[in-house]
């Protein structure tokens, strides 16, 4: 499933570092892929990719797509932030719980307080310099 | 069989901001502010500076000029040790970690008195440029940093999920403050005094919502010295003394959240910690007199009251707002004031919750002392309490 994609006209305030492996993961949401890594001896996944098995330490992993879709478990709002955040406050934060059991962290999209436990939706932010991702209430 | 430990002396400097501007002609430097700290604790704790024999540091902020500040102040002092010399970190958790590294050396018989201490010295620098450190501590700086969280933004959203959990409301978060104010008007090594009310708490601009100003800490320095010796020099002393009876440590093997969706608000560490030391020290939580725990917000406070089993799950806000916690309450949580208005130099901020329990469990916390108090329970964590570092001590007496 490819994900809704925006565009932001700016560079990303605090840019995540690529490396060879987690290269795939960045250029791929670019596209508005959304993918982990599953471990092949144990099918669990983790988040973010890794090229082991956080649970059963081996390395034979695979990249699969995520559904892009989850709850919202919870948010707030941050008004006092780091130096380089100083453009965007106040903006909203929250964790995520994916449907495919993974919880993450994430920038919120939304302009009113979304209820915790609504569902939501992964889009990719087209900065730039390069992608990230955020989460949004499903319509 | 590992020997006994106990606190025989201690002493803080009172949380404030200290430290100069860098442009500004005179400092106040780190050694000379610390070194006053240590011969106040030494001389509390009767014994000759030659007794001392291991030195555990909590580790000082990047900001300190001085690097290797452990070796430089076994200088600065002249404290020859045949036991260890140490600077430890573990984050929030910092302090209590060194407190543990001096106990270990009384415990294997490397020394008989240790020496745990540190200074805190952060508030010259901005938050904003703070933050850009503090931010990569709690967090992954690829994975969460990108998105503009900060150290007490995860707190925020526990407090939006116990909220959303169990119908707590703003004001019963909130209370916490006001109670914790009340606690510091009686500490004078407090950072803020001044009585509050919980409408000027709820009136503050919100910093990671829904908390606002009031609800997190505030920044400052602080330092601090604990002398820890073997049971047998405090009982020899002839003088009330603290016996370190239990601990309880645990890491959920996680960093902020756990990607393995859990109850983020139980604390697990916390829970498991806490069960650890109550276990070790052969008592149940309801036999606790007083709590001083690590919880830089209201909500924090909250949670690690009802993880460690002070309060029951889902009501320690709503117990908070009816006095159970305050001074004269069932159990008395943060005496000092907590980190709101005690204050928070971070590194240094466990020692500032044993050195609370040493003044109540010694009978001398003045107009703050919880009558007949005989069993404290500390805290202290690091990340989003991921881990947890939990002591119960007795008075002695």
């Amino acid at each position: 499933m490819t994900l809704a994609m925006q565009t932001v006209d700016r560079p990303r305030a605090f840019p995540p570092r690529m490396t060879e492996f987690t290269q795939r993961f960045w250029q791929g949401l670019a596209t508005g892929n959304f993918e982990t890594t599953r471990c092949e001896d144990c099918s669990r996944l983790t988040f973010p990719p890794k090229p082991f098995c956080p649970h059963c330490w081996s390395k034979r992993i695979a990249w699969v797509p995520l559904s892009g879709r989850g709850k919202l478990y919870a948010q707030t709002v941050v008004h006092a932030a780091p130096l380089v955040f100083q453009g965007e406050v106040p903006y909203r934060v929250g964790v995520v719980d994916l449907d495919e059991g993974l919880r993450i962290a994430t920038r919120v999209l939304a302009d009113v307080e979304p209820k915790l436990d609504t569902a939501v939706e992964i889009v990719v932010l087209n900065y730039r310099d390069g992608p990230l991702f955020a989460a949004r209430p499903l319509l | 069989m590992t020997r006994s430990v106990a606190i025989l002396g201690a002493a803080v400097l009172p949380v404030a901001k200290w430290q100069r501007p860098r442009d500004a002609e005179l400092q106040v430097l780190e050694q000379e502010v610390l070194a006053k700290v240590v011969i106040e604790a030494v001389a509390d704790a009767g014994i000759d500076k030659s007794e001392i024999s291991s030195l555990a540091f909590a580790q000082p902020r990047p900001y300190t000029q001085q690097k290797y500040f452990a070796t430089f102040i076994a200088n600065y002092l002249r404290l020859p040790c045949t036991g260890s010399v140490q600077e430890v970190l573990g984050n929030g958790m910092t302090a209590a970690l060194a407190f543990e590294a001096a106990a270990n050396d009384i415990r294997l018989g490397k020394s008989r008195v240790a020496l745990a201490l540190g200074i805190n010295f952060e508030s010259a620098i901005p938050a904003v440029e703070h933050m850009m450190n503090s931010m990569r501590a709690t967090g992954d700086v690829d994975f969460h940093a990108p998105f503009g969280f900060t150290p007490i933004s995860w707190y925020a959203m526990d407090a939006a999920r116990y909220i959303h959990e169990f119908k707590s409301s703003r004001e019963q978060l909130a209370s916490v403050s006001v109670k914790n104010r009340r606690h510091a008007a009686l500490n004078p090594i407090a950072q803020f005094r001044k009585p509050i009310t919980l409408q000027e708490v709820l009136a503050q601009k919100p910093i990671v919502e829904p908390l606002g100003l009031y609800e997190v800490p505030p920044r400052g320095d602080g330092a601090a010295c604990i002398v820890l010796v073997d049971e047998d020099i405090a009982k020899a002393a002839g003088k009330p003394y603290v016996r370190v009876r239990g601990k309880g440590f645990f890491h959920e093997g996680a960093h902020q959240i756990n990607e393995v969706p859990n109850d983020m608000i139980a604390l697990m560490s916390a829970q498991r910690a806490g069960q650890a030391a109550y276990e070790e020290a052969g008592i149940a939580a309801s036999d606790i007199d007083l709590a001083e725990l690590y919880a830089p917000c209201t909500i924090i406070e909250v949670l690690a009251s009802e993880a460690l089993g002070l309060v029951p799950r889902g009501q320690g806000a709503r117990l908070c707002s009816e006095g159970v916690t305050s001074l004269g309450g069932r159990i008395p949580v943060c005496t000092s004031g907590g980190l709101q208005s005690r204050g928070h130099p971070a590194h240094v901020t466990p020692f500032y919750s044993l050195f609370e329990v040493n003044e109540q469990l010694t009978g001398r916390a003045g107009e703050r002392q919880v009558a007949g108090a005989r069993l404290a329970v500390t805290s202290a964590e690091l990340g989003n309490y991921n881990a947890a570092l939990v002591h119960v001590l007795e008075g002695v007496r």
